[in-house]
């Protein structure tokens, strides 16, 4: 735990030390803030159903970014060598990154919470859909991450981990349309491994223990890669 | 003395490509051991099997008596490391990066300071303590690595190429820092330059192309040494003069005489022999103009070793 400890302080400070985390969350809540106010002005609704739609697709396009360098880069500079011939596990390396990572998601969805004061302000939202949005954008985050990480875990190349992250998550976004072109079961099986159908449901105000599950498992899959890649030497 | 690293048939392949071939090896505890081979010849690759950072395709190795595979954190405890060119992280302060080490190693909170301290006192890094690493020369970037590496007091501390990229007075100072450490510490140093490990090393094991050739002891405390003399004066009565100092076992001409000043190489019981040699020859009245410890010629060891054949380490000088 004490190792743990360590490795999580140097994650966190090397992931807020650097311009990427602050850059990605300005674009992100620009962004948001754009649409946020346009929306509202548009149909008067205290409602963040579409602002978190947006979340979910700025997540999936800023993440990467925010991933690229987690292994990728201790991998190109060598440091990954002073790290694994310490006595740290794998898992701690890899734990430790993850989290340090899910703080930059934290602060971005912390900082958006301006948006659902806004409507508290001025209207009467229904806190239960916004309750479950941040739930869900939570858990989608966790797996976009986990996945990013196995991808920085598996080059050196900061350029590739980035690209390689977004074909993974743009592929798992929208695997559900795929569905309507294959045979049984492989059309429910897609549908079943899309991030959107997964992610829909919170949106919408409804929270399943079968979507919880779903992200869940890509995240702990996701880890899983990562040290099975750290841990093949 | 009880070997502290033993590797038995350690084998590493990548594919068809036969990196390691089933070397073994003993370091004895407190000595200085060298590997010493031209590039590609299988040196980071048995560091890396031995600090646990590779796994080995085949054979078995244990340090203080843990196999590195089975016992791997402990044996992570024991062994200090630094790789090659020193990669730390730029981005942190050496006082932090240190004490981040430190943590990771297995310091307690309160312990961590005066570690620090210790460590940055011993490599005297106080000037640069508060600098970030990535400003550093590449001196001081191999001296941080070092302390990073006493950190938690190991028994062994093994480096890769730790004069890479230094300036000759770099390298002098690192060599001296090597030796200082040496006894309280095993050792196992890798480099491509004869003349480095010459002066480094207690012995050398010598690698080509992954297959451990030999090992040879290079110097020894209380084991025979031989001396380069460099003396003016009748050739006869200097050998004559040298043969009766006690401890003497053999005088031998290593260079005739130019303007009466010969070289001679002498086999001696141990480096105490030299002063009194210096005091027979003086009180002799011949003109004692050099006496230092003649190294063993490793590249000739080594030429002789791989037939001629194989290209030799560079020779460069520190």
């Amino acid at each position: 735990m004490k190792r743990f400890g360590a490795l999580l302080g140097k994650e966190t400070q090397a992931v807020f030390s650097s311009p990427i985390a602050y850059a990605v969350i300005a674009v992100f809540l620009v962004l948001l803030g754009y649409s946020f106010t346009s929306i509202l002005f548009l149909n008067k609704i205290g409602t963040l159903q579409h602002i978190f739609f947006q979340m979910a697709a700025l997540l999936l396009l800023l993440l990467p970014v925010v991933t690229m360098r987690l292994l990728a880069e201790e991998r190109k500079t060598g440091t990954l060598e002073l790290l694994l011939t310490s006595p740290v596990l794998e898992i701690e390396v890899v734990l430790a990154k993850f989290v340090a990572s899910m703080a930059v998601v934290v602060v971005m969805l912390g900082l958006s919470l301006a948006y659902p004061t806004v409507l508290a302000i001025y209207g009467t939202p229904d806190w239960g859909p916004i309750y479950a949005g941040y739930l869900g954008l939570l858990l989608f985050a966790g797996a976009l991450v986990a996945l990013g990480l196995t991808a920085s875990s598996l080059t050196a190349n900061q350029v590739v981990a980035a690209v390689v992250s977004l074909g993974i998550f743009f592929l798992l976004w929208m695997i559900d349309s795929l569905g309507y072109l294959l045979p049984d079961p492989f059309d429910t099986l897609s549908v079943n491994l899309s991030l959107l159908a997964h992610v829909s449901p919170f949106v919408l105000g409804s929270v399943f223990l079968s979507d919880v599950g779903f992200f869940v498992s890509v995240i702990l899959l996701g880890l899983l890669f990562s040290v099975r890649a750290l841990a093949r030497r | 003395m009880t070997p502290i690293i033993v590797a038995e048939r350690l084998t590493k392949s990548y594919g068809p490509r036969i990196a390691v071939d089933s070397v073994s090896l003993e370091v004895e505890t407190g000595e200085v051991m060298g590997l010493l081979g031209p590039n590609g010849s299988g040196k980071t690759t048995i560091l890396r099997i031995l600090t646990g950072y590779l796994r080995a395709s085949s054979g078995t190795a244990r340090i203080a008596g843990l196999d590195i595979a089975r016992d791997a954190l402990a044996v992570k405890q024991r062994v200090g490391y630094v790789p090659e060119n020193a990669p730390l992280y730029d981005g942190m302060r050496v006082r932090e990066f240190l004490a981040f080490m430190a943590r990771i190693k297995g310091l307690a909170g309160p312990a961590v300071p005066p570690a620090v301290e210790a460590a940055c006192a011993r490599l005297a890094l106080e000037p640069v303590v508060d600098r970030q690493v990535g400003t550093l020369s590449k001196g001081f970037r191999q001296r941080v690595a070092i302390a990073q590496a006493l950190l938690g007091s190991p028994a062994v501390l093994i480096l890769d190429e730790p004069g890479n990229g230094l300036d000759p007075k770099q390298i002098i100072e690192m060599r001296g820092l090597i030796r200082s450490l040496a006894g309280s510490l095993t050792i196992l140093v890798t480099s491509h330059i004869l003349a480095e490990m010459e002066r480094m090393a207690d012995r050398v094991a010598i690698l080509l192309q992954g297959r451990l050739l030999a090992v040879r002891v290079l110097r020894s405390a209380g084991a025979a040494v031989r001396l380069r003399l460099r003396v003016r004066g009748d050739e006869a009565l200097v050998r004559a003069c040298l043969g009766r100092v006690p401890g003497v076992h053999a005088v031998a001409l290593a260079a005739p005489a130019h303007s009466g000043v010969a070289a001679y190489r002498v086999e001696v019981d141990g480096p105490s022999v030299a002063e009194p040699i210096a005091v027979r020859l003086v009180q002799g009245g011949f003109g004692l103009l050099s006496l230092d410890e003649d190294p063993v010629d490793l590249e000739a060891l080594f030429l002789e070793l791989t037939g001629g054949a194989a290209a030799a380490p560079s020779p460069e000088m520190a």
